[in-house]
């Protein structure tokens, strides 16, 4: 379960936080210290006790350990290197991007080496004309579409902490964001990956950015794989023209049954937003004070909020934000309030974005969910949700993306009462089963981590499971990508195939048997 | 040779040279009624170590080489059904055995649409579909399969009924198996069913067509729309001279209506300014279209799929070479995906000067991981060249799709051979 200190999403010194220590990881095997220092040098290993600890958990805090090694690699020929050498000394390698990851991806297993790729932020090829850009998997996100600005493009996936995140770790978590709504996930941006094996070997997917390189698709498998098949050296990425024009409004609702109406009313009516946000009483309250947002003063009996962002061609934008705001107002809104600046429309933006930062105001801690429901039951499943919370006699505050009804319950609790922490945990799994019971999925953009991991079993079957492991079985036979992640219960691969039996036709491809 | 288990099979009957994939003839044919049944079918084929090749409206089984062997084709026709379409959640399940045709249809009553449109809509199948990765001008815009399906069930070669995705659009829950499945030509389990993100249907269209029009300055026209932040939902190249400068190109901006005649003002703006000297007309939209379909679903004896960079300066060249051998050659480019087909029409042609045209081509695109496959051949043209044109190499991704393919089909009974290097 993802219990957070409040306030520590975003922060890397929240790594140091003090908590339970985890034990110290059994040092690594003899000459591998000396042999990854020869291949990254030895500024780059880490191998002294007080600085492993920096590594020991993401942005989940709660779950740490600590690792045995850490390696940060500066290109790919190095990355081959450190897995050969890990392979050789039979340890698991942990990738690891910002850690800003909130399912526990980056999450050490004891023994493991962390392979840290944060010292590879080149930016190695823009191409405009192809709308094709190459990077290194260290690229902090929001980089890339800094670096785009001033020719007027961008790369689409925003998740909220894309100030910090890194382009491979949206690889691995398939990371979504706001705008995915219109724009899709990193899956829908990603073109191409260079990856390296557990063996070592280097395998291109795509890496010219040309659209469908025969075979199967396994740079699609690959985003989202969470780090179990490999690692990421490079990336090529799908760039985007900036949207001609941007509408924003902000409505308050009584409740989120009007919020949700509207959501469904705007959608029914054949818009395509950009982005819509949703954040309830609760959540709002804890914006309001980390943010200095009006919005309480404003609207004192404000029960939801709605952010919504249009964008395309100026005339389409025009259009589609007037029907949306007479939507709104039809569907029961307070007030639609449109920003008179770009100013007050970044600080409504910031007064979303801060949300789950904010909740150290309301509660010392809390837990974050990530499900997922089908839109249209939005107000059913927060009955629900309010109904459990109740019972808990705990606080729930909801914040949204509810174009495409992913949940963000902050389950809120004092880890000072006895029993209130083990009470969220319960809550929040209870959330997670509501979310399966109407057909949606226990994680929309987090990933599944060591987190999520128990409830793969309640989402998917054994038989699915297995599917999914014989995939991961093609890449890694020997389960040392990421080990104990996605899968509710370690899997070994069983064999290796044997060697395979290829015609020698199979082997030049000419393969006309008819 | 009649197997016991699928004589009681719905729709059982001996196989016909009219069921040949590539020229191999299944032994036996069935059609199963349900998914149950063909769930069933798999695994009885699994415990008789048959051979199986799956087939829908039949629209893209020229697409990879002939299966080493087939016992059992199975067809899916039978299972067509809608299994649930959520208008105001925007998904759809359908069978695999469902006519792309009649899917939008359904959606259409309801204002929505699946935004794919591949050739022979009227026959060709959402497994089909899937299976041969097949798309249409709405890439442009939507993407194709893997960037709309959201949710697969299919069975395994071992008779397994699996899932992976689910029926919300945002899901990150375990691997991405819908995508896995995408393009895979039956050669890793039989679709069962699949679910769809849908997008509303637009309220209006309009194309510009550019009647004359080099394919050099296709690209500058797309430059100065995409600087004119324009976003056209479909794009396409026709040529019936594929080497000449004789292009048609049709740009066509789709939504609501105020918005769809400001672009369209906009984008005779934007090519006015960049002073290319093309007549431009947006009447003839409908015939455009046509012409479109009629060029991507001819009759053609070769077919071939060619992959590059969007604005790759040799694509006219390369383009007019793989054309030049070919009997009555059409071209048709997607000018914004970089991907094309170049058809011939009736008879093989000079089999020998073609697959040395293709095999050049290979070469020029292998710097910038282009690409080119036959989809369609007469045997000898198939004879002389590997249809995919994948061989190992450095940093190749054949050995990890060997893998893949022996984890999940490891007695080789799905269509085997059939897929890029032999798999």
């Amino acid at each position: 379960m993802l219990a957070l200190a409040s306030g520590e999403l975003m922060s890397h010194s929240s790594l140091r936080a003090p908590g339970a220590d985890p034990p110290p990881s059994p040092p690594p095997p003899a000459g591998v210290v000396a042999r990854m220092a020869a291949i990254v040098g030895a500024a780059n290993v880490i191998s002294d006790a007080a600085d492993l600890r920096t590594y020991e958990c993401d942005a989940l805090t709660s779950f740490r350990a600590r690792p045995s090694l850490v390696v940060l690699p500066a290109s790919t020929d190095e990355v081959v290197g450190v897995m050969k050498v890990a392979r050789d000394a039979g340890m698991p390698v942990v990738p690891r991007g910002a850690g800003t990851g909130l399912s526990g991806g980056a999450l050490p297993t004891p023994g493991s080496l962390v392979l840290a790729l944060s010292r590879m932020t080149k930016i190695l090829e823009v191409d405009f004309d192809n709308g094709l850009m190459r990077v290194q998997p260290g690229v902090i996100n929001l980089d890339v579409s800094r670096h785009l600005g001033p020719a007027g493009y961008y790369y689409a996936p925003d998740p909220s902490s894309q100030s910090v995140c890194t382009i491979g770790g949206n690889v691995a978590e398939n990371s979504g964001g706001a705008h995915c709504l219109k724009y899709g996930f990193t899956v829908n941006h990603v073109r191409g990956a260079r990856l390296v094996t557990a063996d070592g070997d280097v395998v291109d997917l795509g890496e010219g950015g040309v659209l469908d390189p025969p075979g199967y698709d396994l740079l699609g498998v690959l985003v989202g794989s969470e780090g179990t098949l490999g690692v990421v050296t490079e990336v090529v990425l799908r760039i985007l023209r900036r949207p001609e024009a941007t509408r924003t409004f902000l409505a308050a609702f009584p409740s989120t049954d009007e919020a949700g109406r509207c959501v469904s009313e705007i959608i029914g009516s054949g818009i395509v937003p950009a982005a819509i946000e949703m954040m309830d009483r609760l959540a709002i309250e804890a914006a309001v004070k980390a943010v200095g947002v009006d919005w309480l003063e404003r609207w004192p009996d404000i029960g939801a909020a709605l952010l919504m962002d249009v964008d395309g061609p100026r005339a389409e934008v025009e259009h589609t934000a007037r029907e949306a705001l007479a939507i709104a107002a039809r569907a029961g809104a307070i007030e639609v309030r449109v920003p008179d600046d770009e100013d007050e429309r970044q600080r409504m933006w910031k007064g979303r974005k801060s949300a789950f930062a904010a909740m150290g105001r309301l509660a010392p801690n809390y837990i974050v969910q990530d499900g997922v429901i089908p839109r249209t039951e939005i107000a059913r499943v927060l009955a629900e949700i309010q109904q459990l919370t109740g019972a808990a006699g705990l606080r729930v505050a909801n914040v949204f993306h509810a174009g495409d009804g992913n949940l963000h319950p902050l389950v809120l609790y004092d880890a000072r009462v006895p029993g209130q922490e083990r009470k969220a945990e319960d809550l929040a799994a209870e959330i997670l089963r509501i979310c399966l019971r109407y057909g949606g999925s226990i994680t929309g953009e987090h990933g599944v981590g060591a987190d999520k991991a128990p409830y793969m079993a309640e989402m998917f079957s054994e038989d699915d499971l297995e599917t999914m492991a014989r995939v991961r079985c093609a890449f890694d036979p020997d389960t040392m990508c990421n080990p104990n992640k996605v899968f509710p219960t370690p899997r070994l691969c069983g064999d290796r195939p044997g060697p395979y039996r290829a015609h020698a036709t199979e082997r030049d491809g000419r393969a006309d048997r008819g | 040779m009649t197997r016991p288990s699928m004589a009681t099979a719905s729709g059982a009957r001996a196989g016909t040279a009219s069921d040949a994939i590539v020229g191999r003839m299944p032994a036996n044919v069935v059609e199963p009624a349900t998914l149950d049944e063909a769930t069933e079918i798999v695994g009885a084929c699994a415990r008789d170590r048959a051979h199986l090749a799956f087939a829908g409206g039949r629209t893209e089984l020229g697409l990879g080489a002939a299966p080493e062997q087939l016992d059992v084709l199975l067809r899916t026709t039978a299972l067509s059904r809608i299994v649930e379409h959520a208008p105001l959640d925007q998904i759809v399940t359908v069978e695999c055995g469902a006519r792309i045709g009649d899917v939008q249809r359904a959606l259409a009553a309801h204002g929505q649409r699946l935004a794919l449109d591949p050739p022979w809509a009227d026959r060709a199948t959402v497994g089909g579909v899937i299976a041969s990765n097949a798309f249409g001008a709405l890439r442009t815009r939507y993407g194709s399969v893997r960037d709309l399906i959201i949710g697969i069930s299919f069975v395994r070669a071992d008779g397994a009924r699996v899932r992976g995705g689910g029926k919300v659009v945002k899901n990150v829950a375990g691997f991405d198996l819908p995508k896995l499945l995408t393009g895979s030509l039956g050669t890793l389990g039989l679709i069962a069913t699949a679910t769809f993100r849908l997008h509303p249907l637009p309220e209006t269209a309009t194309t510009v067509v550019f009647p004359r029009i080099a394919l050099a300055d296709v690209q500058r026209v797309l430059r100065a729309a995409r600087e004119a932040h324009l976003e056209p939902e479909a794009v396409a190249a026709l040529a019936s001279a594929p080497a000449s400068a004789d292009w048609q190109l049709g740009i066509r901006f789709a939504g609501f209506a105020r918005g769809v005649a400001d672009q369209t003002a906009r984008l005779r703006e934007a090519v006015n300014k960049i002073d290319i000297a093309i007549a431009m007309e947006a009447e003839n939209a409908g015939a455009f279209w046509d012409a479109h379909e009629r060029a991507r679903a001819r009759d053609a004896a070769i077919r071939i799929k060619v992959a590059l960079l969007p604005a790759d300066p040799g694509a006219t060249e390369l383009v007019g070479r793989i054309a030049a051998p070919l009997r009555d050659a059409r071209a048709i480019f997607y000018p914004t995906l970089g991907l094309g087909f170049v058809t011939g029409g009736s008879g093989t042609g000079d089999a020998d000067a073609i697959a040395a045209a293709i095999e050049a081509a290979r070469r020029t695109l292998a710097v910038t991981g282009g690409s080119v496959v036959v989809h369609d051949a007469p045997a000898p043209l198939r004879a002389r060249l590997d249809v995919w044109g994948v061989a190992d190499g450095p940093r190749s991704a054949v050995p990890l799709m060997r893998n893949l393919k022996q984890r999940l089909d490891p007695e080789r009974r799905l269509a085997p051979g059939r897929f890029v290097a032999g798999l």
